[in-house]
């Protein structure tokens, strides 16, 4: 183990009283990257199990794979499919040419090289805007480095349009880990999920760059509605007519922000989750429920004028980024109810809410990161909700 | 009745109360010049809880307030009334493109002729004053207003009689006309004016002067590169006689780029209520008996 | 009396800063400040309000009656309301538009009532006045803050001259939407008290709450 006693020699220097005690964060940060940490957490989320904050967030990150590997796919399917009409252009089609690999949208190869080139940029970025002000912060606050942010910066990717420009991504991630996280103190002791605190600055900021039809397929001319556009303006009668079946909806093939369109691959993410207990199945389960529930009720009062009133809920799942966020962001432990009951309520909240959004509200015809952010927010006030319950049902059993 | 215990709760209180003497015992006058003279002095250094002392100083001082606040209203309400016309005026100059900055608004306003037009003949009425004819006072009138069955635009009732403004070349002939349009949005009322020109078919302009759509998005109607589009766009095919064409959409309709204004792009919603608005008040419900005068030349 | 006049205009700038420090006012700052002009118009009325109601509130100090107190203020302050609210309409219309109920929303801007109550019940007019307008500053300043900054990266522009040309108009700058909506003065003056607070560490308000921390094994 020669990286082990480089790191156990240079490791004085960065303790108390060393030379480079400021920069502590900054080796506690490589160091417990590639060993087993020494010390115990100090603020929530505490695991309570010989898994380790870090493990829970290489976990996380793990079981985005299937999503990012089928949001490669598809961004290149659908990139390469636009080219075919509108023909190709800028750097990337230059690589793509200079490699010999050609836009061939029925070749799995091509299609994942050219979505990698999409996702690879802005996941980059990502991580090192992000990454600053992580530094930033862990050093002026004399906290860690927190392994969050691996799974921060990989959910905040996935659910961007690949059309996304750089300069946007850089800022909103830095919106999301300033205020979404660091000024209530970092890691544990953000009420809101950072990745969507970063999406949804960007939404509100530069909506014409996260709505609309032109912009999830990254190719000059391409227009082409999400699902959720189409029901929310004709209903889900009408998605026959734009060409979405549901099967295509549920694998993933369809227009949508890069991680998120197949509901196939949250689901194997969600699988692994709750098999290695990381997820807790109450919210997932909450979430359905609540979902489910409205969507039908408002399925059966049915509306005239608005036909997005008649989305039967196996849509609801598998449009926009419900799946997504279903599996790794309203499971999301630090964000959520802490609570077993509270959780229910918390999941459920968050599907009624996201029901809510997307078929009565006019302007956002896509409601799951309000929604969950909605959800964020009640979460301490359930909780509060359900502890004072308990307590108000023990006082009464020993009075 | 005086509560001495209310007083001023700041902690940097300099200013404590004496103790009050009970209100009803003002000291007699000791003789009738002392009393006149010393009537205010005695007033004012009367105890500040005494009963009478704030009645009076209670009705002084509104009394005092609601002059200062009327006068204010009455002296300045012509002004105002002024600015409100000017604001209206201005905003007819700019869909008819004769406003530049600096401009003496009433002066250029002079060329414009007023009209109440009932809506249903095409025919302009006397029965109104058109320079005081209040167009949404009438739409909320009873009398003046039928409630819309099939209402596209989302206004609830329409009002029977509107003021359109004409626009006159200096031989007396037509130039444009300007006609009030307004519906609903995302958020807002759109309330604008559309000038056309004196075929009765041809676009010259739409302009919003009150809406509180999305900004960034909806409120993109504001665009003076999005208001250019509407320039030249032609009402109906035909030269007039055919169907109304004229609509905001992603894709041109089947009749054509004439007939066509690209949506604002991720304002959907905005543009859809745009394109209901038009449509329905350039329709056979809106000003098309006028415009088919219009295009006869009988205006 | 221990203040000078000097202090009476200048403390609440920074030291005393109503908006900052007292967090007083901060509806109408998220309404009025998504442009520069709107928000030096308010300014301009609320330190007006400010520093004539205090001024006439404190020439009345010893004949107020305690029991009416807070209404003769409040008659006082809401008079001058309407009369500025009438006097924009007047002379400039276009801004009392964009303004709307906001100035007369002036009338319940606790930096009034709160100057009314806190200094000019106990203070000789002059200074009651200075300090009306020392407060309406204050207020002012950071509304002008929050205004350079939402109007600024907004729309590219500064009190309406263009200085970023925007990406609708033919240039570069892209403007940033959450700027202009209200919400966007929370986390701008947010900001703006967490740096006046680093500035200025004693104006750190005692946390009320404490941190368990547990030790390290």
């Amino acid at each position: 183990m020669g990286l082990r006693s480089f790191f156990d020699r240079i490791e004085p220097s960065f303790e108390k009283g060393g030379k480079y005690e400021r920069y502590f964060p900054l080796y506690e940060m490589v160091e417990s990257f590639l060993f087993t940490p020494k010390t115990v957490t100090t603020a929530a989320p505490h695991a309570r199990s010989y898994i380790d904050m870090k493990r829970i967030m290489t976990y996380v990150v793990i079981a985005t794979i299937p999503c990012i590997l089928f949001g490669l796919y598809n961004v290149g399917l659908q990139t390469n499919m636009a080219i075919a009409e509108f023909g190709a252009s800028g750097w990337r089609a230059a690589i793509i040419e200079g490699l010999g690999i050609g836009f061939d949208a029925t070749n799995p190869l091509a299609n994942m090289l050219h979505g990698l080139l999409y996702f690879l940029p802005i996941y980059i970025v990502t991580l090192v805007a992000g990454g600053f002000w992580e530094v930033v912060f862990a050093t002026v606050r004399r906290h860690e480095v927190n392994e969050g942010f691996l799974v921060t910066s990989m959910l905040y990717t996935l659910i961007l349009p690949a059309s996304t420009p750089l300069w946007q991504v850089a800022l909103g991630i830095s919106f999301g880990v300033v205020i979404g996280k660091e000024v209530f103190g970092g890691t544990g002791k953000n009420f809101l999920n950072p990745a969507l605190v970063g999406r949804a600055f960007l939404y509100f900021a530069y909506p014409a760059y996260m709505s609309g039809d032109t912009i999830w397929t990254p190719v000059d001319g391409f227009s082409g509605a999400t699902a959720l556009a189409v029901t929310a303006a004709e209903g889900p009668a009408a998605l026959a007519t734009y060409g979405i079946t549901w099967m295509d909806s549920f694998v993933g093939t369809i227009q949508g922000s890069m991680g998120e369109t197949s509901t196939i691959a949250c689901l194997l993410g969600l699988a692994f989750l709750l098999l290695t207990r990381i997820a807790n199945h109450r919210m997932v389960v909450g979430c359905l429920l609540g979902m489910i529930a409205f969507s039908t009720l408002l399925n059966w009062i049915g509306s005239d004028s608005n036909p997005a009133f008649a989305t039967p809920w196996y849509w609801h799942l598998v449009m926009g980024g419900y799946a997504f966020g279903l599996v790794f962001m309203v499971t999301e432990p630090v964000s959520g109810s802490h609570t077993n009951l509270g959780r229910y309520i918390y999941g459920a909240l968050i599907g009624f809410m996201v029901v809510m959004i997307r078929v009565v509200n006019p302007a956002f015809p896509e409601g799951m990161m309000l929604a969950i952010l909605f959800g964020n927010v009640f979460a301490p006030l359930i909780d509060y909700f359900v502890v004072q319950a308990n307590i108000r049902r023990r006082a009464r059993r020993h009075a | 009745m005086p509560d001495k215990d209310n007083q001023n709760p700041s902690d940097e209180a300099q200013f404590t109360p004496e103790m009050n003497p009970p209100d009803r015992d003002i000291p007699a006058p000791e003789g009738e010049v002392v009393a006149r003279k010393g009537l205010l002095r005695r007033f004012l250094d009367a105890p500040a809880d005494n009963t009478v002392k704030t009645v009076v100083v209670a009705l002084g001082l509104c009394l005092v307030a609601s002059m200062v606040v009327s006068s204010a209203a009455v002296s300045l309400r012509p002004l105002q009334e002024r600015n409100a016309a000017l604001d209206k005026q201005v905003n007819i100059l700019q869909v008819a493109g004769v406003y530049e900055d600096g401009i003496d608004v009433a002066e250029a306003f002079d060329a414009f002729e007023p009209h109440v037009l009932e809506l249903a003949s095409g025919e302009f009425t006397d029965q109104f004053e058109a320079d005081s004819f209040d167009d949404r006072a009438a739409a909320d009138d009873l009398t003046l207003s039928a409630p819309l069955e099939d209402d596209p635009a989302s206004i609830g009732r329409q009002a029977n009689y509107v003021t359109v403004y004409l626009l006159r070349n200096e031989d007396g002939t037509l130039d444009k006309v300007i006609l009030p349009v307004y519906g609903y949005g995302l958020w807002s009322t759109l309330y604008g004016f559309m000038a056309i020109e004196e075929d009765g078919n041809t676009i010259y302009g739409l302009q919003f002067y009150e809406h509180a759509e999305t900004p960034g998005l909806g409120a993109e109607v504001d665009n003076p590169r999005w208001k250019a589009l509407w320039r030249d766009k032609k009402l109906r095919t035909d030269d007039g006689e055919g169907e109304l064409a004229i609509t905001v959409a992603k894709t041109p309709p089947a009749a054509g780029r004439d007939y066509y204004v690209d949506a604002l792009s991720g304002a959907t919603l905005t543009s859809r209520g745009v394109d209901n608005l038009v449509r329905f008040w350039m329709s056979e419900r809106g000003f098309e008996p006028f415009l088919e005068r219009v295009r006869a030349g009988e205006i | 009396m221990a203040q000078t006049y000097r202090s009476m205009l200048v403390d609440p700038m920074v030291d005393n800063n109503p908006i900052t420090l007292q967090v007083l006012g901060i509806c109408s700052a998220l309404a009025v400040t998504s442009s520069m002009q709107v928000a030096l118009v308010m300014t301009i009325a609320v330190t007006t309000v400010t520093a004539f109601s205090s001024m006439f509130i404190s020439v009345l100090r010893s004949q107020i009656p305690s029991s009416i107190r807070i209404i003769v203020q409040m008659i006082i302050i809401a008079s001058l309301v309407i009369v500025v609210d009438q006097v924009l309409k007047a002379y400039a219309y276009e801004i009392s538009k964009t303004l709307s109920v906001f100035v007369g929303l002036i009338i319940t801007n606790c930096i009034v009532m709160g100057r009314a109550e806190a200094f000019a019940m106990k203070n000789p007019p002059f200074a009651s006045f200075v300090d009306g307008v020392g407060n309406g500053l204050g207020y002012g300043l950071i509304l002008m803050l929050v205004g350079t900054i939402r109007e600024l990266f907004g729309s590219g522009s500064l009190f309406g001259i263009t200085i970023f040309e925007t990406v609708n108009n033919g240039g570069w700058y892209v403007p940033n939407g959450l700027l202009l909506l209200p919400p966007s003065a929370f986390f701008v003056i947010g900001l703006l008290i967490w740096a006046f607070r680093t500035w200025k560490p004693e104006q750190v308000e005692e946390r009320e709450y404490r941190i368990q921390t547990v030790e390290a094994h």
